[in-house]
């Protein structure tokens, strides 16, 4: 923990500008005389980590607590482990993990295979407003709240009164059987999946783009003089040099996995409990468990779970994150 | 103007342009965006002389992705000029045929959606103005690189994007510590802060040319002053782009409205929307209720109502928010 505490020091823009030591060169004297004021002007953001990053993570401490509410957080006797044996014999607990790993890869394979491809597409457009056009279209989705997603769904899956819906009609196009999307569980890791594509295709694609719009002319040109196809030229140049973009963007959605995107599959999931077999996840069980049964202890002790284990798995992606670019900066 | 400044090896490049790391990088993909035209050469014009199958490829991919990302909308905004007869048949369209206004009637007629317009605007303006003074006022500290109080404030802010208390917690704090249910305050004050936008903020600080500070205390402008009347106007672009990146997330911002709010006539727009979503589900429930209001137009219509404003603001939005990506680019 110390040791982490040391390497994130230099984290995460500080090591990453060395351009910027003439402003340490600064005297130190010159620099400490307007501390004071400085302090002010830092104040109401040190006092909104203090209240609302800090303290909620002094007041994990439920999770060890039979809380009562007339009692407060404080004075609640304390239960040991109780709230946390509670919840691994729910029996819940191997499901849930299991769903929250499941969809977040799916989540982001599927969004990176997605942006990679979208990005080389678009970099082999040539003409302007179309290219601009499609940019635009592609990218808004990010913009859509979750609760719309859901409402876009209910009009292509559920129809009206539970039964059509734009999905089933094109289904009888092909006079395949309807299928009650809202009843079956099987199909919806790959729903959401298509939902994320939706939503984070194009956002994945500017990064991507970006990167693509990094890679030096000449590389291009000298494949063009040996007679290079354009495919040619995507497979073997473009893709190559996009491993480090790739890989990074991995590490840290690997990093990230814990904090699933409770919005999105709240919103469309809600309360149907004929879903939750395939999409409950542990962000959505520590709402639900909130909610109906009320016990904020054991609702407390998943969450730590989830704070601990996400906890590990972002410090590991970070470190082999600054570990890999250094790296690859090297190269 | 931009990537010739950049040191040759493309790997290096990327990987900087992904994570965001060196400084000449960074500042030169933001001067790109300022300025979107593209780099000639391979990405411009040069020998496109034939059609090669795969640039037909990529067209036709696009337009697919295209047609994919705009389709779902263009089915709620034709759904919501579209008569309930058809909506309750098929709970879909995809021409506003018979066409009818009726749902954007009833919407306007009541005050609810004023209401919800009210809550939602005030949570956004408020939220991003208290945002960006908070944002900006703390990365500034951190980029002044003073000694004792930048380096631990970096820690200080960078621990929660590791760990979080997470929500029951967070719950606890607002209802019993804080007594904000039912209080606007309540949605904005949880979202205040995003360490990642305050990471951003410092990295576009340290950019500022030293020398324009250095003559500003010279002439005895004292810290506040520097910041309020030289750093502040300096760093519009960032500015915006951070707002951008909050106001979105506060106009989209239902979850912890769902938690704290519970009086219907301080619902936000997202929220109301998300109870009309029960409400039709009840309705279709219900044998042979459903036809009296014109329930599912009414849900659609309060979408295109919920996203108009965004989609209006989208053009100038998109600009920036590209370029907040590209500056910050991977966001944890």
């Amino acid at each position: 923990m110390q040791q982490r505490m040391t390497t994130h020091k230099e984290n995460p823009v500080d090591s990453a500008v060395p351009v910027y030591r003439a402003h340490a060169r600064q005297s130190r004297k010159q620099r400490s005389r307007g501390s004071g004021v400085l302090l002010l002007l830092a104040a109401p953001g040190i006092a909104w980590f203090l209240i609302f990053a800090y303290a909620p993570m002094a007041g994990l401490i439920v999770a060890f607590k039979n809380f009562d509410v007339s009692k407060g957080i404080f004075n609640s006797p304390w239960s040991g482990l109780d709230n946390f044996k509670y919840f691994i014999e729910s029996g819940d607990a191997p499901a849930i993990v299991l769903n929250t790993l499941v969809l977040n890869v799916l989540f982001l394979a599927a969004t990176l295979g997605a942006g990679l491809a979208l990005a080389i597409m678009l970099n082999e457009l040539r003409a302007r407003v179309f290219k601009k056009f499609m940019q635009s279209a592609i990218f808004f989705p990010y913009f859509v709240s979750p609760i719309v997603i859901s409402i876009i769904l209910q009009v292509i899956l559920a129809g009206a009164g539970g039964h059509g819906g734009a999905v089933n009609d094109a289904l009888g196009l092909f006079s395949l059987p309807e299928v009650s999307w809202y009843t079956e569980p099987g199909p919806w890791p790959w729903i959401l999946t298509i939902v994320k594509v939706w939503q984070l295709g194009g956002y994945m694609s500017v990064i991507f783009l970006a990167a693509i719009t990094s890679i030096p002319e000449d590389v291009y040109e000298a494949a063009m003089l040996d007679g290079a196809t354009r495919a040619r030229m995507a497979l073997s140049i473009t893709m190559p040099l996009l491993k480090p973009t790739a890989a990074i963007l991995i590490v840290l959605g690997v990093g990230r996995i814990f904090y699933g995107d409770f919005g999105t599959i709240f919103a469309i999931i809600g309360d149907n409990g004929t879903l939750f077999s395939t999409t409950d996840v542990i962000d959505t069980y520590v709402f639900r468990s909130l909610r109906t049964i009320g016990d904020f202890g054991t609702t407390a002790a998943i969450g730590l779970f989830q704070s601990v284990v996400g906890f590990i798995l972002v410090t590991a992606a970070v470190l082999i994150q600054r570990r890999y670019s250094k790296e690859s900066s090297i190269l | 103007m931009s990537t010739s400044t950049t040191s040759g090896v493309a790997a290096a490049n990327d990987a900087a342009a992904a994570d965001g790391t060196t400084p000449a990088k960074r500042r030169s993909i933001f001067s790109r965006a300022a300025n979107p035209t593209p780099a000639p050469g391979y990405r411009g014009s040069k020998k496109a002389t034939k059609l090669e199958p795969f640039t037909v490829i990529s067209y036709l991919g696009v337009t697919i992705f295209g047609l994919f990302a705009l389709i779902p909308l263009w089915m709620i905004l034709a759904g919501s000029l579209t008569a309930e007869s058809t909506l309750a048949r098929s709970g879909y369209s995809f021409f506003p045929e018979p066409f009818s206004l009726d749902a954007y009637v009833a919407i306007f007629s009541g005050t609810a959606v004023f209401q919800g317009y009210a809550a939602t605007l005030f949570i956004t303006v408020v939220g991003t103005v208290l945002s960006l003074l908070a944002t900006a006022s703390l990365s500034w500290v951190i980029a002044r690189r003073m000694p004792r109080i930048s380096r631990p404030l970096t820690i200080f802010a960078y621990l929660p994007m590791l760990f979080s208390g997470g929500l029951v917690p967070l719950y606890l704090l607002v209802t019993q510590v804080l007594q904000l249910q039912n209080n606007w305050f309540a949605v904005i004050l949880p979202h205040m802060m995003a360490p990642f936008l305050v990471f951003v903020a410092v990295s576009f600080f340290r950019q500022l040319p030293e020398e324009i500070l250095d003559s500003a205390k010279v002439d005895g402008a004292g810290e506040l002053r520097v910041f309020f009347e030289i750093v502040l106007p300096l760093s519009k672009p960032i500015l915006a782009v951070i707002g951008l990146f909050y106001a979105v997330s506060y106009w989209n911002e239902w979850f912890t409205a769902m938690l704290f709010i519970s009086d219907p006539e301080k619902y936000p727009l997202q929220l109301m929307l998300q109870n009309l979503i029960a409400n039709v589900t009840n309705a279709a429930m219900l044998p042979g209720s459903g036809s009296v209001a014109p329930i599912y137009q009414l849900r659609l219509a309060l979408t295109v109502v919920t996203i108009g404003p965004i989609l209006l603001a989208y053009p100038f939005a998109q600009r920036y928010f590209v370029k907040g990506l590209t500056l910050g680019a991977t966001k944890g």
